[in-house]
């Protein structure tokens, strides 16, 4: 006898919440909002079983487009929130989207002990190289001598956060840059992304259209990287160091480091209980 | 994960033709529902319009489809396993559109997706071996260039004042 049991295919469109984004026409953000709804189709999980978690900014808005669960957090908490999530439902996919200054200035030391824990995540960072929902100050990755912000007419002069050398270095499992130009090879990695246990760190080169008009070009600037993954820290150190951050469309670094999972006391969730665990 | 076949090889069967199919419709319809979507957000009318327009052309391509489709097991290729590469030859790029867009802009940009649709068919009809498979492959071409003609009139209609970028009466400007 046949099982009636059929696994329930998705589409990308059932990812995707009733509301209309309101990002710039043209912005780098759409695509991954699509390449995001791609992956779980192909991976089929049921959207009751994901999670996208965020900060603040313009990228941070992805959980309000999507139909998976939701959790619009504050400016840079994204990683501790999606961390207790997960802990506290490992069963969930979890998600985490946002920008490089949700991510990286705000949220840096998150991001850092997020890399270093090891948890079962996926973080997607939209890095477009300025704060673009304040109009337009430079951000953690700016290049130094971006004048295109009153706050720094002549550049900050500071050398830009690196965030997958950093990632790398703080233990991140997982590491791939992609280019928003190039939205199906980004789906691909993003699945491979949610399928690598541990922490999976996701660039994305996402234009500002509005702010750093000039990005457009990224399109024409990005190439494919040349070499594939290692598992070997020290060889993506040196790639990455070596690498001017145009190099994408591939993983990077895929590291064995089991997961951090915790095991935790079954309670029967009363409040008493609870009391009582942390009386002193 | 995909039953797809690589890139470079023609496609000799029916119901990877149709996946193809299914899929390139689809993403169309919902890349110009998105344009649509952002343009009207942008108020932004008459381009907004063009890709309304454009997005309901392709819904009633889909709709056949579906339904040509329905009682059909078609086999699962992955978005990346599709012999386009990328995204489908209909789907407009997110990043080549600008609230700055002129409705010639528009128009002319769409025009480029449609010819490359076609292209597709065509070539796929020119390589196939199967007779069936050429038989829809054309007939999914001539549709094709029935949106270039379309698109092509529409061109031709374009005035001075839909070559001109769209002015923005609130533009974006740095914090002070």
């Amino acid at each position: 006898m046949e099982s009636c049991a059929q696994k329930k295919t998705y589409k990308a469109k059932d990812y995707k919440s009733e509301l209309k984004p309101i990002w710039c026409p043209g912005c780098g953000d759409y695509t991954v909002l699509n390449s995001i709804t791609r992956a779980l189709a192909e991976l089929g999980l049921p959207p009751e079983e994901v999670a996208v978690v965020s900060g603040i900014g313009c990228s941070s808005r992805i959980p309000a487009y999507t139909s998976v669960y939701g959790f619009h957090g504050v400016h840079g908490r994204a990683l501790p929130v999606a961390t207790g999530l997960k802990l506290a439902r490992p069963d969930l996919t979890v998600l985490v989207t946002g920008g490089d200054g949700d991510g990286f200035s705000i949220g840096g030391n998150h991001f850092l002990h997020a890399c270093r824990r090891n948890v079962d995540l996926t973080y997607i960072v939209m890095d477009n190289q300025v704060y673009g929902m304040t109009k337009g100050q430079a951000s953690p990755t700016t290049a130094p001598d971006w004048e295109g912000s009153k706050l720094t007419p002549d550049g900050t002069g500071i050398n830009p956060f690196q965030p997958l050398v950093v990632g790398l270095a703080s233990g991140a499992n997982f590491i791939a840059r992609v280019s928003a130009s190039d939205p199906i090879n980004m789906a691909k990695i993003i699945v491979e992304a949610i399928q690598h246990p541990g922490f999976s760190l996701v660039q994305v080169l996402s234009p500002c259209v509005t702010f750093r008009p000039e990005q457009q070009e990224w399109r024409d600037i990005v190439r494919t990287a040349v070499v594939d993954y290692t598992d070997d820290a020290a060889r993506a150190a040196r790639r990455l160091m070596t690498d001017d951050g145009f190099n994408v469309g591939k993983v990077l670094y895929k590291g064995s480091r089991p997961p951090f999972r915790p095991e935790f006391e079954h309670t029967d969730g009363s409040v008493a209980e609870l009391e009582a665990r942390f009386a002193l | 994960m995909s039953e797809g076949s690589t890139q470079d090889q023609p496609i000799n069967s029916l119901g990877v033709l149709l996946a193809h199919a299914l899929a390139m419709e689809t993403d169309a319809a919902d890349r110009y529902g998105e344009l649509a979507d952002q343009m009207e957000m942008h108020r932004k009318k008459g381009v907004a319009g063009i890709f309304r327009r454009l997005q309901n052309a392709e819904q009633k391509h889909l709709a056949e489809l579906e339904e040509l489709t329905a009682e059909m097991d078609l086999p699962h290729i992955a978005p990346w396993d599709f012999k386009w590469g990328g995204e489908s030859p209909e789907a407009i790029a997110v990043g080549r559109v600008s609230y700055h867009m002129s409705v010639k802009g528009a128009v002319l940009l769409a025009l480029d997706h449609e010819k490359q649709a076609y292209e597709f068919y065509r070539r796929i009809a020119n390589q196939t071996s199967d007779s069936e498979v050429r038989r829809l492959a054309r007939q999914f071409a001539d549709e094709e260039l029935q949106h270039v003609a379309w698109l092509e009139e529409w061109r031709d209609k374009c005035g001075p004042d839909d070559e001109k970028p769209l002015d923005d009466p609130d533009p974006p400007l740095s914090q002070e």
